[in-house]
């Protein structure tokens, strides 16, 4: 049955009901058929109930008004509310689902304003990741990825107070942890709520980088972000969607590698001081 | 649909009835069918999510992440001294404590996994706990070794370094088993429950070897 004549008050006020079903009955005359616009319903009884049978004499009287229930259609309100309640089921549901529905950490990730994702802009780079000794070139600085030193700088919640190997950060990213980088002249009241994030906190690092264009930089392994100061809320969002998740090496942990500071590459054998 | 008319007669002309309005009601109530609809989907959701495990701000979730932390340390610090003690039961000891540990990091990490939780949470660590942020000690988990500390333990050497790592992981296991006291006292899920009485029976175990080294070597 169609919904789209829901019995508004001129089609009842105009249109005989029943053109259609009432024909079914017992061969009545199909005089009624002016209304064309009967989808009136099954409910609706003939009209010219008293009429001969076998019509097709003198046409009749056109029966056009009819007196209308005064009860209420409840036909279209019950089947409003239906859709209604559907609709706003289906709503509640994806509402559930966009906010505290459980989220992949990806979908966290991309929901960080401003953060750049390597892992779909240069997926090549992202899945570089040889060890080579000595120096290494990165595209980005700080590196999120590519390929790095044997040896993984110690990201046990680490706050270094100098700069330490890219090729060694690189390696601390691949095993899941977040780099926080700031530039040398980040305010000493900044440079220690960062450290409040990072101290102690496994699968993370911390270290001053110079040259960056904005006052901080986060990096997991494919991605980086890069804010203002120690305040922003997307420095925790970073970290609570790729600490651990961004990992190549899931199970590897942060601890034995590199504490000593400085830009050179520490191998295996330099790990100590 | 049920769109009734009543009969009419032929020939007979009633007045049309008074113009339908959905009456204030008629409208309240589909109203509120909706939103009540909207409340329960949602609840419904977040329901079907949270029933059979627990869920982003439980004590099991914080306990998993706080200890996954906390252990971490202590396979760092029993790493090193597998690097770096002559003492054949201290090394015995460091690395079973290395190899029971981190197994369980991996048995933490994967229930949350299966919770559908993140490996970070929210919440600043021992938030879980009754009385948690209390215990918090310079921002360190109860018996965590501070920055200095592991510091000083990488640069001991010999009976030093035997001594401080013994004093080191004394306490680490001390107030690990004051956690993991404190997560039995709130849990009742079987896997967290079985875990964490393993964790307090294999470290008052370690406490005691490690009380027999120290007499032995003299700390």
């Amino acid at each position: 049955m169609s919904i789209s004549t829901p019995a508004g008050d001129s089609s009842r006020q105009t249109a005989p009901p029943a053109a259609k079903k009432a024909t079914a009955g017992a061969g009545r005359p199909p005089a009624a058929r002016g209304g064309t616009r009967g989808s009136g319903g099954s409910g609706g009884r003939p009209v010219n109930k008293g009429g001969k049978p076998g019509g097709g004499g003198r046409p009749r009287k056109p029966v056009t008004p009819v007196k209308v229930s005064q009860g209420r259609s409840w036909g279209p309100i019950a089947l409003f509310t239906a859709v209604g309640v559907i609709a706003a089921a289906i709503i509640g549901y994806g509402v559930y689902a966009v906010t505290v529905g459980p989220q992949t950490w990806q979908e966290k990730a991309e929901g960080i304003s401003g953060i750049s994702d390597f892992r779909k802009t240069d997926p090549t780079l992202v899945d570089t990741r040889s060890h080579k000794s000595g120096s290494i070139q990165y595209a980005q600085l700080p590196p999120v990825a590519g390929d790095h030193n044997v040896s993984w700088q110690n990201c046990m919640g680490d706050v270094y107070d100098a700069q330490i190997a890219n090729e060694n950060a690189v390696h601390s990213l691949e095993h899941g942890a977040v780099w926080v980088t700031y530039r040398p002249d980040l305010p000493k009241d900044q440079v220690d709520t960062l450290a409040s994030k990072i101290q102690g906190q496994e699968y993370t690092m911390m270290s001053p980088f110079p040259g960056l264009d904005k006052a901080i930089s986060l990096q997991a392994w494919g991605y980086q972000l890069k804010v203002d100061n120690a305040g922003d809320s997307r420095i925790d969002e970073f970290i609570r969607a790729l600490r651990v998740n961004a990992s190549q090496e899931p199970g590897v942990g942060c601890s034995g590698g590199v504490t000593a500071t400085g830009t050179t590459p520490r191998e295996l054998q330099q790990q100590g001081q | 649909m049920s769109t009734t008319y009543d009969a009419a007669v032929d020939d007979v002309s009633v007045e049309a009835p008074p113009p339908r309005r959905w009456r204030p009601l008629t409208v309240t109530a589909a109203a509120m069918a909706v939103a009540l609809a909207l409340v329960v989907a949602f609840g419904a959701g977040w329901f079907a999510h949270a029933r059979n495990h627990p869920g982003e701000g439980s004590v099991e979730a914080g306990f998993a992440r706080d200890m996954s932390s906390h252990h971490a340390q202590a396979v760092e610090m029993a790493m090193l001294a597998l690097d770096k003690s002559q003492q054949p039961d201290l090394r015995l000891l460091a690395g079973e404590i290395a190899q029971a540990q981190q197994a369980q990091i991996g048995m933490m990490q994967t229930w949350l996994r299966s919770w559908g939780l993140q490996p970070t949470g929210h919440e600043p660590p021992m938030s879980w706990m009754t009385d948690g942020a209390s215990l918090m000690q310079n921002g360190l988990m109860p018996g965590m070794a501070s920055a200095a500390d592991m510091t000083a333990l990488r640069n001991a050497t010999g009976g030093e370094f035997d001594r401080l790592f013994l004093r080191l992981m004394q306490q680490h296991h001390l107030g690990g088993i004051h956690m993991v006291d404190g997560v039995l006292a709130e849990t009742s899920e079987p896997d967290v429950v079985w875990l964490a009485q393993s964790m307090a029976k294999n470290q008052r175990s370690e406490l005691e070897f490690i009380q027999q080294i120290i007499t032995k070597i003299g700390a």
